[in-house]
């Protein structure tokens, strides 16, 4: 879950990070209650990437340019995503700016600082980056040989480095996938200031991190509908442009099965992995969810039963077509408890293909004559 | 065949929890030597439907039975407990199959594994299965045959698939390792690799990858370097769009790194065969098999 700049500046500073100090508005007149004085800056609040470029950060010099640049800002979208709020902050006089953030490196297989002394930039396509692997148990050692790798030295070397054990702490307290600062600005006072922040929140550990609880919702504004009530059930969908709707059993085996669709002259209308051990009833909101997908003409179904039931499947398939009647069904059901699966589907006039390859092909002949 | 046989003893964590009793009993009438259970609380109890003890930790679990490997099966926050105390009482094999674990937990416990000497399969993969001998985790043994090839996949269903067109071509398998989806995780390609490369039962190696991050990539080189017999690779997600998450939590294109097209390059440039379909992965070892090529 990624969170919106304000949020992540909140708890920047519970953490001891620096922070501009800063007012969230959702309309123009809530600048007229703001105490710091001209000229500031107002940002937009969005989800997605590219903010200054695509003009979602201005500056005012008074109350009514500010207001009609707030107007503005808060009816753009950004990059399909919308603008939630504005976040309005007096402008700071900047010294040097630098980046620095704590990520995990899956190559590595633990987290890392990455930073660099300038900041403001795009971190994947620069060269002056600096990487510190940082062991298990945290030392602030760590945070000291980065500051001294940017070349740092005196105050400021103090100062950087005690700002990344804070932003350490803040990474491993709260189960995050991403911290970044970018810029940390040092100001014409040697003060060291988050000017803008990222926060990324793990997904599977955000059960147990009371301070996000309720917040999923919210923060999946930028998903289409389907996939988003996908999420809600423990589904994963991710929709593609095709007509063919695919199901399986299994993330590896979903992304094999659109690639042979592909493969044999077919378009694939979305991903969906209903995971493993999925029973009945999870099977059925799988099928319905591909169902509701107006460009699906047809629904391939593959699963290859493991830990799958096979006899699960049948039993939400002979419901679906309860209720779908008209729907066309292209069904590989192989492994677990098949001999059952077959005996329940019998009567429906369902063919069952025991071979993917088969399946897909199958699949991807009838859309083509599916209008 | 690698890292287990019909002699490795095994413990179960999280052996009364509806899978792990579930699968406990899968495991053992594929005949592996399921020793011991552990669940905090129900020690002197059996796994449910079996006649397999439940003990209250490891440690004591390790010493009645003297087991050197533990299955996990514990929920996603015990499992950095569970691991660090089956590392403690002296396992020398961990096999995750727990789905979910926080990726931050996942570092501390292979940090902790590597320092001890420890090897970890997963977490988030199906276990680790050598035909004919035994299954520590979820595959469905009946797909899987003794033979020649070496898996190491880092997904779950996709290898069932695979081993049972390698299955229907009389290609058996000498083990096949579900290394697991997450993005961090305990072992990945190249020791795999290096156990199959040093197995005397294991001919032909079969690779299976997935998009995200660059392990397919690494392991390109690392096979171009040191391997010498002959591998044959898998990629899925070839029509993955970028910036989804793929199911997997490691399956992800970001900032345009990660591709399918980027590894399947990788891996040809490396000697390696690529197939297209899991059909053709069984052809392609028939072609191996029959004209050995040598690196």
């Amino acid at each position: 879950m990624n969170l919106y700049e304000f949020e992540a500046k909140r708890i920047f500073a519970d953490f001891g990070i620096a922070t501009p100090p800063g007012v969230r508005i959702t309309r123009p007149e809530e600048l007229r209650k703001i105490h710091f004085g001209f000229p500031f800056t107002l940002k937009c609040q969005v989800m997605s990437g590219g903010r200054g470029k695509a003009g979602g950060i201005q500056f005012a010099k008074d109350l009514n340019e500010g207001e009609a640049l707030a107007k503005k800002l808060l009816s753009m979208t950004i990059n399909g995503s919308r603008t939630e709020s504005l976040l309005v902050e007096p402008k700071v006089s900047i010294a040097r700016e630098l980046y620095l953030s704590v990520t995990l490196d899956r190559a590595r297989g633990c987290p890392i600082f990455i930073a660099a002394a300038e900041g403001g930039i795009e971190i994947e396509s620069s060269n002056a980056i600096v990487t510190v692997p940082i062991p298990y148990p945290y030392q602030p050692y760590v945070a000291r040989d980065l500051a001294r790798q940017l070349g740092l030295s005196g105050t400021l070397f103090n100062k950087v480095a005690d700002m990344a054990s804070r932003l350490y702490r803040l990474f491993e307290t709260l189960d995050l996938d991403l911290a970044e600062i970018n810029p940390l600005v040092v100001t014409s006072g040697e003060d060291l200031l988050a000017l803008d922040g990222k926060i990324t929140v793990n997904d599977d550990a955000m059960a147990r991190q009371p301070l996000f609880r309720g917040w999923q919702a919210s923060h999946m504004v930028d998903l289409p509908e389907r996939e988003r009530k996908s999420k809600m059930l423990g589904l994963n969908l991710v929709e593609l442009d095709g007509n063919i709707g695919i199901i399986c059993n299994g993330a590896g085996l979903t992304m094999a099965t659109m690639d042979m669709v592909k493969n044999f002259g077919g378009q694939p209308g979305n991903f969906l992995d209903a995971g493993g051990g999925s029973d009945q009833e999870k099977t059925l909101q799988a099928i319905e969810i591909v169902n509701e997908n107006p460009s699906v003409k047809v629904i391939l179904l593959n699963i290859l039963g493991g830990i799958t039931a096979c006899d699960e499947v049948a039993g939400a398939l002979v419901e679906f077509m309860k209720r779908n009647p008209k729907r066309t069904l292209v069904v590989r059901l192989r492994g677990n408890n098949q001999d059952i699966a077959e005996k329940m589907l019998a009567d429906s006039g369902l063919k069952l293909f025991p071979d993917l390859e088969d399946a897909v092909k199958e699949a991807v002949s009838k859309a083509k004559v599916a209008v | 065949m690698i890292l287990v046989n019909k002699n490795t003893k095994v413990i179960v964590q999280g052996a009364t929890g509806k899978m792990g009793a579930a699968h406990t009993k899968r495991m053992l009438s594929y005949g592996t030597q399921v020793v011991a259970g552990v669940t905090p609380g129900k020690g002197g109890e059996k796994v449910p439907g079996t006649d397999v003890p439940v003990f209250d930790t490891v440690r004591e679990a390790a010493e009645k039975t003297g087991a050197t490997c533990s299955v996990i099966f514990v929920p996603p926050y015990l499992v950095l407990d569970a691991g660090c105390e089956a590392i403690d009482a002296g396992m020398s094999l961990l096999v995750v199959i727990t789905e979910g674990m926080p990726p931050q937990d996942t570092a501390k416990l292979t940090s902790m594994a590597k320092s001890r000497g420890v090897r970890m399969i997963g977490p988030n993969c199906p276990g680790i299965i050598t035909p004919g001998q035994t299954l520590l985790g979820i595959l469905p043994g009946m797909i899987f045959k003794p033979g020649p090839v070496g898996m190491v996949s880092r997904s779950g269903t996709l290898t069932y698939e695979i081993a049972l067109a390698l299955s229907d071509a009389d290609h058996g398998q000498s083990t096949c390792v579900g290394i697991g989806g997450d993005p961090v995780k305990g072992m990945e390609y190249p020791e795999v690799l290096t156990a199959f490369n040093n197995d005397p039962d294991t001919e032909v190696i079969v690779l299976i990858g997935e998009i995200g991050g660059n392990a397919e990539e690494e392991a390109a080189a690392f096979v171009k370097e040191n391997i010498k017999k002959p591998v044959v690779a898998y990629i899925a997600g070839q029509t993955a769009p970028p910036g989804k998450r793929m199911g997997h939590a490691g399956a992800i294109i970001s900032g345009g790194k990660g591709t399918a097209q980027s590894k399947m390059k990788a891996l040809q440039e490396a000697g390696i065969e690529v197939a297209l379909t899991p059909r053709e992965v069984a052809e392609k070892v028939s072609k191996l098999r029959s004209q050995p090529v040598h690196r």
